[in-house]
């Protein structure tokens, strides 16, 4: 896919002159801006076996003299530019071609794609492996947070999950190599059970329909993917450690991959974090384990075929805030009345109740054949085992059992066919099949909040793309058949029985964009899509006590399949390649969107409860996110970006849309060392130091009246929290070690350590964010 | 390889996967533990007239309505108040008085009296640590009249913080396991 363009580079060797004697041999070159094709000059050229160094010159040269006969590494460095190693063997004088990703010329850390024939006119921005690996310590929510118009959906700081332009949960897929995520997705406090570490590259989809996908979203799509196996006999890897100060967090990443007949790659990760701190004191009970582990195989024939398998296990404790349980409507205003209900505790790595214990295997096999230069098969296999555990404080005997257990199997299988065809027409269609299975533990002593079900799905998309002159263009249609089938207990009669439901739903996917290259600076792309989505299992059937939110939540079997009409209108371009920008503006208008609606009060033996009822109505979200990067001289560069977004329910006199992300604002200034310095006797090469702030501001989609009592139907039980600004700073350097290379990075988070809670934060009902936190990280690669 | 071969495969894959659809149509119904759905506080007095409080809700949370039958007491009179808790939800009726009894430290009543018409209400027993636990108390009623009280059960509350030993439930903390109120008359 297009990984193997983004990933490396045209290297076209070159023969010149076949007779020299032994160690008499040079390699030359020539670098370029893979972007823009112009030579760069100032790159820093390292040969690990002789430990010779070069500087390419302003026509982007370079030369390495005596060199004998043999296999060799080169490291090529550039100032912001990721630093690149490439595998040369050398039988002769040698030139090299290289080209090197200039970032510089992106928006910061986030990739934007160019116009590769493979990937879509969709809005598509990624996040780097750099990125990545400089910010080891947090989770795939927090990473996507980087890319405009994405925030996160969190309980505490552990529990995140993206929302891509207010679609979260059940309106947004999460595509793990390629293989849509299959879990317990519905849970606002359910994070995305996904190892970035593992993963190489992270981008998020802001389209207006996902045509490719399987599963019901209404355009956005997250996507996250290893990278293929570099073509290198030798065995290469990367050892990576890094620290919070925040938690007193400590985690470890190694990745190991070789390239002989086979490819063959191995990634792990551990971390252990204990009780984090707000601004005051410490939040007892939200430390964190994971332990993660990823194998990948690939055989490359000569006939075209190519095959990959990739297995892959992620295994997490997470705690949750000791303070962050209300029972009741009381609580609820014991909460509101008092300003600070918890003393100082200890800092501890001990993980109590109420936590969370899931694990999530995956096992996939992937095979493409090329059938000639235009044409190409492609098939996925893949099998998921979820287990989820919830634990709550509980009384004697049933202390160590879960409130909630449920275990979900998911198989799947893809086959998808590309051709280009003539006229500069590109066609792709493709079929899948999936099949779900989500049991409960029957020994968990509680009625469960989702039923047991099973459900199989199988799609069919088509797409056809064809450029003329300066446009492109991009039809697709989908079409997702759907059959569920669910055991459901009841509830108001006893003794109580198992009640059968059958669904069946169709869902239906168009898009049609186009993309104009105005100039060679700047692009432009509308797109119109149309996309269904079929109620999801927790929105028809759930019941009972949603605890820690002390709500009652009530699904509805009658609710309709959710109509969204979307549009996009992108502008991106650079004014002297020296300012960047990236506008975006996009409108959905949803039929029967489904929400949580407060209905009043449930009395129960807790006393009376706020009762919440899944509603639908037809609403409307639209907003525009802007991204930007000034290049304000050679080594100084500053990026903004704001994102806006507004939700709107017709259907009710135009009230707001509740847990939609508040408006923010990113500003960024980094410096950049043209040059390596000396310090302690080494060269510190590629050094960055950064100043960033986010203000996010206060969510005023949402009202909340203090004045009217607790007791009736109200969206927000507590005051809205007011807006925020977070300052930040950033720091990273390499070091050349004989044939290793080291790279140091470090991070201060909440500089100023403020008190501030985050709307589309659950622990903010009860404690104040996150305070000041200083990380560290080292990573060698070798 | 050719692409209808290739198809035949896939396709086959494909339909042993559907294959694989079980057809359960039978779950268990997973016993429902801890969970309080009679509440029964008696109140006796030196003359051994008994009066009850009843909280009953057998199909729990979200179904049909809880029954709560409110009291008659007599005016001045000094009761023994004895606080039961069970569930009556599975085919045995579990006692979960006894199981805050075993775990005393864990756990505290609280009494929140909303009328004139109850002098005091106090507790007379402890927990290992000589904190207050509430399922026995001593109920102490004035004159003529009619209010409420609230009983709540609190678990893992903060024994210590301030005036939670003297039943103030302000600075208690912890996780509400029920929370009824009873209605009642003074005659």
């Amino acid at each position: 896919m297009y990984s193997s363009k983004i990933h490396l580079i045209g290297i076209l060797f070159c023969t010149l002159q076949a007779f020299s004697q032994e160690c008499a041999f040079h390699i030359a070159g020539v670098i370029k801006d893979e972007g823009t094709n112009i030579p760069l000059d100032n790159a820093s050229l390292y040969l690990e076996e002789t430990k010779q160094g070069a500087i390419s010159d302003d026509k982007g040269a370079f030369v390495f003299h005596n060199i004998c006969e043999g296999k060799y590494h080169l490291v090529i460095t550039h100032i912001s530019c990721a630093t690149k190693e490439i595998f040369i063997e050398v039988s002769q004088d040698t030139t090299v071609d290289l080209t090197i990703k200039h970032t510089n010329h992106d928006l910061e850390d986030v990739v934007i794609f160019g116009n590769s024939s493979n990937t879509t006119n969709q809005n598509t921005e990624t996040i780097s492996n750099q990125y990545i690996s400089d910010n080891a310590s947090q989770n795939l929510g927090s990473l996507v947070e980087s890319i405009v118009g994405v925030s996160t959906i969190k309980n505490g700081n552990t529990i995140a999950k993206p929302v891509v332009q207010g679609n979260f949960g059940n309106r947004l897929t999460i595509l793990n190599n390629g293989v849509a995520q299959s879990g317990q997705q519905w849970g606002n406090d359910h994070s995305p059970e996904i190892d970035p570490l593992v993963a190489n590259k992270i981008s998020v989809v802001k389209g207006v329909s996902a045509l490719k996908y399987l599963g019901s979203n209404l355009g956005s799509v997250v996507l996250v993917e290893p990278n293929v196996i570099n073509q290198e006999p030798h065995l290469h890897g990367k050892a990576s450690y890094f620290f919070n100060s925040n938690g007193f967090g400590h985690g470890a990443n190694l990745e190991l991959q070789q390239y002989k007949k086979i490819g063959w790659k191995i990634n792990a990760t551990i971390k252990k974090a204990g009780d984090r701190s707000s601004n005051e004191f410490v939040l007892k009970n939200t430390g964190n384990q994971e332990f993660n582990i990823a194998f990948q195989l690939e055989k490359e024939y000569s006939s075209g075929l190519k095959a990959e398998l990739y297995a892959s296990s992620f295994n997490t404790t997470i705690g949750i805030f000791q303070g962050s349980q209300a029972s009741n409507l009381t609580d609820l205003e014991n909460i509101l009345r008092s300003e600070q209900r918890f003393s100082n505790e200890d800092f501890s790595y001990d993980i109590g109740a109420p936590r969370q214990e899931v694990s999530h295997q995956l096992l996939k096999l992937h095979v493409k054949k090329e059938l000639n230069e235009l044409a190409y098969l492609d098939f996925t296999l893949a099998g998921q085992l979820n287990n989820r555990e919830e634990f709550d404080n509980r009384r004697s005997a049933l202390r160590d059992t879960p409130v909630l257990g449920l275990l979900n199997y998911n198989l799947f299988s893809e086959g998808k066919y590309h051709k280009r065809l003539s006229n500069n027409y590109v066609f792709n269609t493709g079929l899948q099949l999936s099949y779900t299975n989500n049991t409960n533990d029957s020994e968990t002593g509680v009625l469960p909040l989702i039923p047991d079900y099973d459900l199989f799905q199988i799609g069919a998309f088509t797409t056809l793309k064809k450029k003329l002159n300066k446009n492109t263009i991009e039809l697709g249609l989908r079409y997702d058949f759907t059959t569920q089938n669910v055991l459901r207990i009841t509830r108001n009669e006893i003794p109580r029985r198992v009640v059968a439901e059958e669904d069946v739903f169709n869902n239906l996917n168009a898009s049609i964009s186009v993309k104009r290259y105005f100039s060679e600076h700047i692009t432009g792309t509308y797109s119109l899509g149309y996309a269904s989505r079929n109620p999801a299992i927790n929105e028809l059937y759930s019941f009972g006590l949603h605890q820690g939110v002390a709500s009652f939540e009530r699904g509805d079997p009658d609710l309709d399949t959710e109509n969204g009409l979307k549009t996009n209108l992108e502008l991106e371009g650079d004014i002297n390649e020296r300012f960047t920008f990236k506008l975006l503006g996009y409108f959905q208008r949803i039929q029967n969107y489904i929400f949580l609606e407060p209905t009043g009060f449930e009395l129960t033996n807790r006393g009376a409860l706020p009762s919440f009822e899944y509603n639908q109505v037809n609403a409307q979200i639209f907003g525009f996110d802007i991204a930007t990067k000034w290049e304000i001289t050679k080594s100084i560069f500053s990026t903004a970006k704001y994102a806006f977004i507004q939700g709107v329910n017709t259907s009710q006199g135009n009230i707001g849309i509740i847990n939609l992300p508040s408006n923010n604002l990113r500003f960024g200034l980094g410096y950049q060392f043209t040059n390596a310095f000396k310090l302690f006797g080494r060269s510190f090469e590629n050094t960055e130091l950064g100043v960033n702030s986010l203000h996010v501001f206060k969510q005023n989609n949402i009202s909340f009246d203090q004045e009217l009592p607790l007791n009736i139907e109200r969206t927000e039980f507590v005051p809205i929290p007011d807006g925020y600004t977070l300052l930040g700073l950033s720091f990273a350097s390499e070091i050349q070690l004989g044939k290793n290379r080291l790279r140091l990075t470090g991070k201060v988070d909440n500089l100023l350590n403020i008190a501030y809670r985050d709307y589309l934060n659950r622990q903010r009902y009860f404690a104040n964010d996150l305070g000041i936190d200083i990380s560290f990280g080292a990573s060698l690669k070798f | 390889m050719k692409f209808s071969k290739s198809l035949t495969i896939f396709v086959s894959l494909a339909l042993s996967l559907i294959a694989c659809k079980d057809d359960d149509s039978d779950i268990a119904i997973p016993n429902e533990e801890e969970t309080i759905t009679t509440v029964i506080y008696t109140l006796t007095d030196s003359q051994n007239n008994i009066s009850t409080f009843r909280f009953e809700d057998l199909d729990g949370p979200g179904g049909n309505s809880p029954t709560i039958t409110p009291a008659n007491l007599l005016a001045n009179t000094t009761y023994t108040g004895v606080l039961t808790f069970l569930n009556e939800s599975g085919e045995e009726v579990e006692d979960i008085s006894e199981e805050v009894k075993e775990e005393d430290e864990d756990h505290q009543v609280f009494f929140i009296n909303r009328s004139s018409n109850i002098a005091e209400i106090a507790y007379l027993d402890a927990d290992e640590d000589g904190n207050p636990l509430g399922l026995q108390t001593e109920f102490i009623t004035t004159t003529s009249g009619s209010g409420f009280v609230t009983i709540i059960l609190r678990h893992l509350p903060s024994k210590n913080a301030v005036g939670v030993s003297d039943g103030g439930i302000t600075n208690a903390g912890g996780e509400t396991d029920i929370e009824v109120t009873f209605s009642f008359n003074v005659q």
